[in-house]
This record gives structure tokens, sequence and C-alpha cells, in this order.
């Protein structure tokens, strides 16, 4: 096997490029290792994308975040510019694996290996990101709902592709975000369910919403239904309670040994969603208890 | 076979290797460390944490290639003329040891910890150790370890 480290995105995709399919991307490795171990991937060559300098860092453009497709998942937790923006995005980064794991493993790669349960990609989801990818035809930008094909499936083709960077536009003082999971243990573990929501709020009303919730579906799973009814309601505890019941419409949460029931899931995830919804509340001043 | 130039416990080695292994294989296999364990082989117990470039990691999810130039501790890198450090010498006086399978992993991560900060709460001990996994005890004696170990190392320990 031969292994490549890139020193740019560039560099990588003209790697990738040059084995015509037989190269793939390797970032943190906390999924192509184990694959690779399970004799699941057995590429003849990984090309290593931490090493890119123009793929590290977190930083502020125009009236973007950008955050690198090498950055790790601690170095978002710990990032004091995403905590001013973005808390949530901490918080939801900050819930994968353990620490170990996120010392290694990237935002973009939750996203990318594409699997249900995953927590930054969660917390990212509801925040309108962009992914940057450059392939043999160019660069492209593509949105969250544009990067899963299935369970487990990107739309990306890792042996071929390369994803640069994410940009996130900068909230508004009036838009705020939040990411709420259950879990049956603090650490290492996934979650039964996790929920993670955007919105803008002026004078107490919602003026819209994102809601995306997982494992209850392909990738995060948007609740439309609920974010249409929000539209120009007020943040009291009732509508965010029947958003939570609506949420339901838009989600297919199955029994599974890991993550419970479907009756238990179907229980809790109205209470998440509503959870979710009181969180954005709190930052704006407009709720005074813990949930 | 790749050239792989590291820092290994101090030492700065130059060695040809297999890129297509994983550290904890390299660290095992090629340099005989063996204190650094192999228990699930997914990232997902802690046995084989090492501290990599400052930042306790797994090494089983590492491939060997990406510790290129890379300043690598293993438990083997601990103890100084004959003494052991104040973690491990803590883990024995407080009994935070029964099988001993995950205690050098438990000793990386706490060793990792205690560098960049060594005078941690209570949560951040149990951050730093969430990733490791003990079958055979609790983790109450564990967290004492560590934080009688911080208290020496404040003291220039």
């Amino acid at each position: 096997m031969k292994y490549i480290l890139a020193k740019s995105a560039a560099e990588a995709l003209e790697a990738l490029l040059a084995e015509e399919g037989k190269a793939r991307i390797i970032a943190g490795g906390s999924d192509v290792m184990v694959d690779m171990e399970a004799g699941k991937l057995a590429p003849q060559t990984l090309v290593d994308i931490t090493t890119a300098d123009d793929m590290k860092g977190i930083r502020i453009q125009d009236d973007q975040l950008i955050i690198g497709a090498a950055v790790t998942l601690t170095e978002i937790a710990r990032s004091p510019l995403i905590r001013q923006y973005f808390p949530s995005l901490c918080k939801g980064a900050g819930s994968v694996g353990s620490l170990q794991i996120r010392n290694s493993a990237t935002l973009v790669g939750n996203v990318v290996t594409a699997q249900p349960a995953a927590d930054a990609a969660m917390a990212v989801a509801p925040l309108d990101p962009r992914f940057v990818v450059l392939s043999k035809d160019g660069i492209r930008e593509l949105a969250m709902g544009e990067m899963y094909a299935g369970f487990g499936k990107s739309t990306l083709n890792s042996t071929a592709e390369v994803v640069k960077e994410i940009h996130i536009p900068l909230p508004a003082d009036d838009e705020k975000a939040s990411f709420v999971r259950l879990e049956l243990r603090k650490s290492l573990s996934l979650p039964m369910l996790n929920v993670a929501a955007m919105a803008k709020v002026t004078d107490g009303f919602f003026q819209w919403v994102r809601i995306t919730m997982g494992p209850v579906g392909v990738g995060p799973t948007r609740a439309f239904e609920a974010e249409e009814w929000l539209k120009g309601k007020a943040l009291t505890p009732e509508n965010m309670a029947e958003a939570g019941r609506l949420a339901l419409h838009n989600a297919k949460p199955r029994s599974n040994p890991l993550r419970g029931s479907k009756k238990y899931r179907e229980h809790a995830l109205p209470i998440l969603v509503r959870r979710a919804l009181e969180g954005i509340a709190k930052q704006m001043g407009l709720l005074h208890f813990d949930n | 076979m790749e050239k792989l130039n590291m820092t290994i416990n101090g030492k700065a080695i130059s060695v040809d290797v297999d890129p297509g292994i994983r550290l904890v294989d390299f660290l095992r296999d090629n340099l005989f460390l063996t204190g650094t364990k192999i228990g699930c082989g997914k990232g997902e117990c802690g046995a084989c944490t090492v501290i990599m470039n400052g930042k306790a990691v797994t090494s089983c999810i590492i491939p060997v290639m990406r510790a290129q130039g890379a300043v690598i501790e293993t438990i083997e890198g601990l103890g100084k003329n004959g003494k052991l450090h104040p973690i491990q010498e803590e883990f024995i006086n407080k009994g935070a040891i029964q099988c001993g399978f995950c205690t050098p992993g438990m000793i990386m991560s706490s060793k990792a910890l205690l560098d960049e900060n060594n005078a941690p709460t209570s949560d951040e001990v149990r951050e730093a150790l969430g990733g490791n996994i003990c079958r055979c005890t609790g983790y109450v004696k564990i967290e004492e370890a560590v934080m009688a170990a911080a208290d020496r190392m404040r003291k220039g320990e």
C-alpha cells in the first residue's frame, strides 16, 4: 500500500486522480482505519489530508465562518471563534465518541461517512453549511441535503473528490442555534436521538426555523412540517411542544438494540425537539429555566 | 517500505515501515513497546492510547505514516531513571488497578490531561478518561489517582 501525505487540497486531488479510483481520502481515520481492519475497504493508496495546510484552521472570511476539512472535532469543540457564533456546534462536536477520537476525527469526516447518528454532522446541519468540493471538473459547493445518498453512503466519491472546507454564514444577532441529544451514558455512546435547530426570532416570534433530527432516516432529517407551522408563531412553551409533536410527521424512528424501541423513541423525539427550541429561546433571553 | 522519522519517548528514530499498518502495530511489533495494548481495535476502548504531539489518541485508528515527524509518548517513556512517574505511583497507591490491561491507556490519557492542565476539575478528568474503559473495577479510584498525581505535579514532581 502507498500512503501519501498531501500538502494541499490540490495535491490531494491530483494524487487521487492519478490513481484512477484505487486511492481514497483519509482524514481522521476513525472510520476508514476500522473499515480497513475489518476488510471492508482495501485501498491501494491512502491520501491523507490532515497534512494539507490549506485544509487546516478555523477562520472568518467576509460574512462566513470557514472550517477546513482537516480540522478535528476537538479543535471545533474548543474554538473560541465557533463558541462565539455557534455554541451548539461546539457541543455537537464535543459529543462525538471520546476525547481520543475527537483529537483525530473531523467534522467533514463525520458528514462524509454519512452515519445516521453523527452528532457533529447533526449540529452543523441546521446552520445552512456549504461544502466546498474539488473534483476533476473544478470546484462546486454542496448544501447539507446534497451530501447524503443513503445510510452510511455519501453522494461524494472519496476516490475522486475532495472536500476542502465548510462555509457557514455567520448568524445575525437574532439568529441562534441549538443541539440536544439523548444517550445512555455520557461518553463513548451513540445518541439514541439527537436534534439540532436554528431560528431567527424577532420580538419573541419565530421568523424562520430549521430543525434537523437523527437518527430517524438518512442523514440529518428536516422537520419541515414543524418548521412551516412555527413561522410567525410566538416562542411559547405550548407552541414549542406542538412543534415537537409535528416533527414526528417527518421522522421514522425504528427499533434498535442500541437506541431503544420505536415506541420509546417516538415518545422521546417530540421532547427533544421542544428542548432544542427551548435552547434557542434561552439564548434569546426568552426562557429562564434549565431544561 | 517507506522511511518514517519520528520521536518516540524522547528518542529520534528513522526506520523503514510498511505504510499500510496501524500506529499500534508499529509500536508493538516493530518497536516491541507492548505496554500499549490492543483492546477493541476500533478506537472505542482506549487501551491503545498514546500521546501524539501532546494529544491523547487511540493508536489503533492512526495510520503509521501519520506519525511522520511526530512526537509520540507511550507508557514505556514515563518512568525516569528507574523511578515511576507520579501518575503511575498514584495509580498504585490508590489501588486504581485490577487486571491492568486498561492501565497504560488510562495513564496516557491522564498524562495528556495533566501536561496541559495540572489543576483539573472532576469533570475535566472524566472528559479526559471518558474514552478509556475499565471492565474490572470502577472509575472512582482512577479519578482519585489522577487528582493525587495532579497535586504532586503542581508541587513540581
